[in-house]
C-alpha cells in the first residue's frame, strides 16, 4: 500500500480518539414528560386498543366459533330426543287404542246427580 | 444516590426518583443512539422513547445487570428497530418511485459530524462514521460502543450479553474490514 494512504487510513482510525461524549438539546426531560403525557391512555383507549389486537380479534372469532358449534349439536341432540319422545307417546297411545278416556270411572254425563 | 435506590423508588412510581435517572443518564443515552444512527434528530426520538420504556417497564427490571447495562441494551434495541425502520420506509419510497407513484425518495443523509470530534479531525471522523455505518451490525456495536462511548471491552461483553474474547474478535474484524474499506475510499479518490 502506498504510504500516504497508509497514512490516512491510520489516521481516520485514531480521529475518534480523544471524542467527547454529544449532549442531547437542553429541556430534554421536559419534552419527555411532554412525550409520555402524550402517550397516557384513558381506560377506553387502552381497552380498544386491545381488544383490536389482532390476536384477541382471532381468539375472540375462535370463541364466537366454538360456542356456536356447539349450541347447534346440542340443539340437535335436544331435537332427536324431543322427535323420540314424541314418537314414544304416539306408539303408546296406539297401543292403548285411545282408550285412556274409557277407563276412568268417572262419570261424565251425570256431574249433577249424586 | 444509588442506582438501586433510584430503581426502586421509580418502581413505586416516584417522578422525582425518574427525573434524577433522566438527568443522569440522558447524555449517556443520547450519545449511545448518536453513535449508531448518526443523526441528531434521530437520537433524540431514541433517547425519549428509551425513557418512556424505562418508565414503563421497569418492573421487568429484575437487577441481575447494572442499571446501565440495561439502559444501554435498551438503546441499542431501540436504534437498530429505527434503522430497520428507516431502512424500510427508503425501500418502500423507491418502490413507490417506480410505479410513479407520488411519494418522496428519502435521500442519503449528508455526511455525519459529532459534536464531540475536535475540529481538526472532524473531515477524518466524518469519514470513519461513514465506513462504520457499513459494518455488519455487531461489528458495528462493538465498535461504537468502546469508540465513542468509551466502554472497555468487559462492558461491552455486559452490553452484548456476549465474552470478553468475542469482543475482542469482533473489534478485530471491525477494525480490518474499516482499514480495507477506508483504502479502497482513498484510493478512489485519488
Amino acid at each position: 500500500m502506498r504510504p500516504d494512504i497508509d497514512k490516512k487510513v491510520q489516521e481516520t482510525l485514531e480521529s475518534l480518539d480523544g471524542i467527547q461524549r454529544a449532549e442531547p438539546q437542553p429541556f430534554f426531560y421536559t419534552r419527555l414528560t411532554g412525550r409520555l403525557q402524550r402517550n397516557e391512555k384513558t381506560i377506553w383507549e387502552t381497552m380498544g386498543s386491545f381488544i383490536s389486537r389482532p390476536v384477541v380479534v382471532i381468539a375472540s372469532l375462535f370463541v364466537i366459533l366454538l360456542v356456536n358449534a356447539f349450541i347447534v349439536l346440542r340443539q340437535d341432540t335436544t331435537t332427536n330426543n324431543a322427535a323420540l319422545v314424541a314418537d314414544q307417546t304416539e306408539q303408546l297411545l296406539t297401543d292403548n287404542e285411545y282408550v285412556l278416556a274409557t277407563n276412568s270411572s268417572f262419570d261424565y254425563e251425570n256431574i249433577d246427580r249424586p | 444516590m444509588d442506582e438501586r435506590i433510584l430503581v426502586e423508588q421509580l418502581k413505586q412510581g416516584d417522578e422525582s426518583a425518574f427525573k434524577t435517572i433522566v438527568e443522569t443518564w440522558q447524555s449517556m443515552v443520547y450519545n449511545t443512539a448518536l453513535g449508531i444512527v448518526q443523526n441528531a434528530e434521530d437520537a433524540e426520538d431514541i433517547a425519549q422513547e428509551t425513557f418512556v420504556q424505562v418508565y414503563q417497564s421497569v418492573g421487568s427490571f429484575k437487577g441481575e445487570s447494572k442499571f446501565s447495562t440495561w439502559l444501554y441494551r435498551i438503546t441499542i434495541a431501540k436504534a437498530l428497530d429505527h434503522e430497520r425502520r428507516k431502512k424500510r420506509k427508503k425501500r418502500f419510497g423507491f418502490v413507490r418511485s417506480l410505479f410513479g407513484e407520488d411519494s418522496e425518495v428519502v435521500v442519503n443523509p449528508p455526511d455525519f459530524n459529532h459534536p464531540g470530534v475536535v475540529l481538526d479531525k472532524k473531515e477524518k471522523a466524518a469519514t470513519l462514521f461513514k465506513t462504520i455505518a457499513e459494518l455488519p451490525e455487531n461489528q458495528r456495536i462493538a465498535f461504537t460502543l468502546h469508540k465513542v462511548d468509551g466502554l472497555s471491552y468487559q462492558e461491552v461483553a455486559e452490553v452484548m450479553a456476549t465474552t470478553v474474547s468475542s469482543v475482542e474478535s469482533l473489534m478485530h474484524r471491525a477494525k480490518t474490514n474499516l482499514k480495507k474499506k477506508l483504502e479502497d475510499y482513498y484510493k478512489d479518490k485519488e
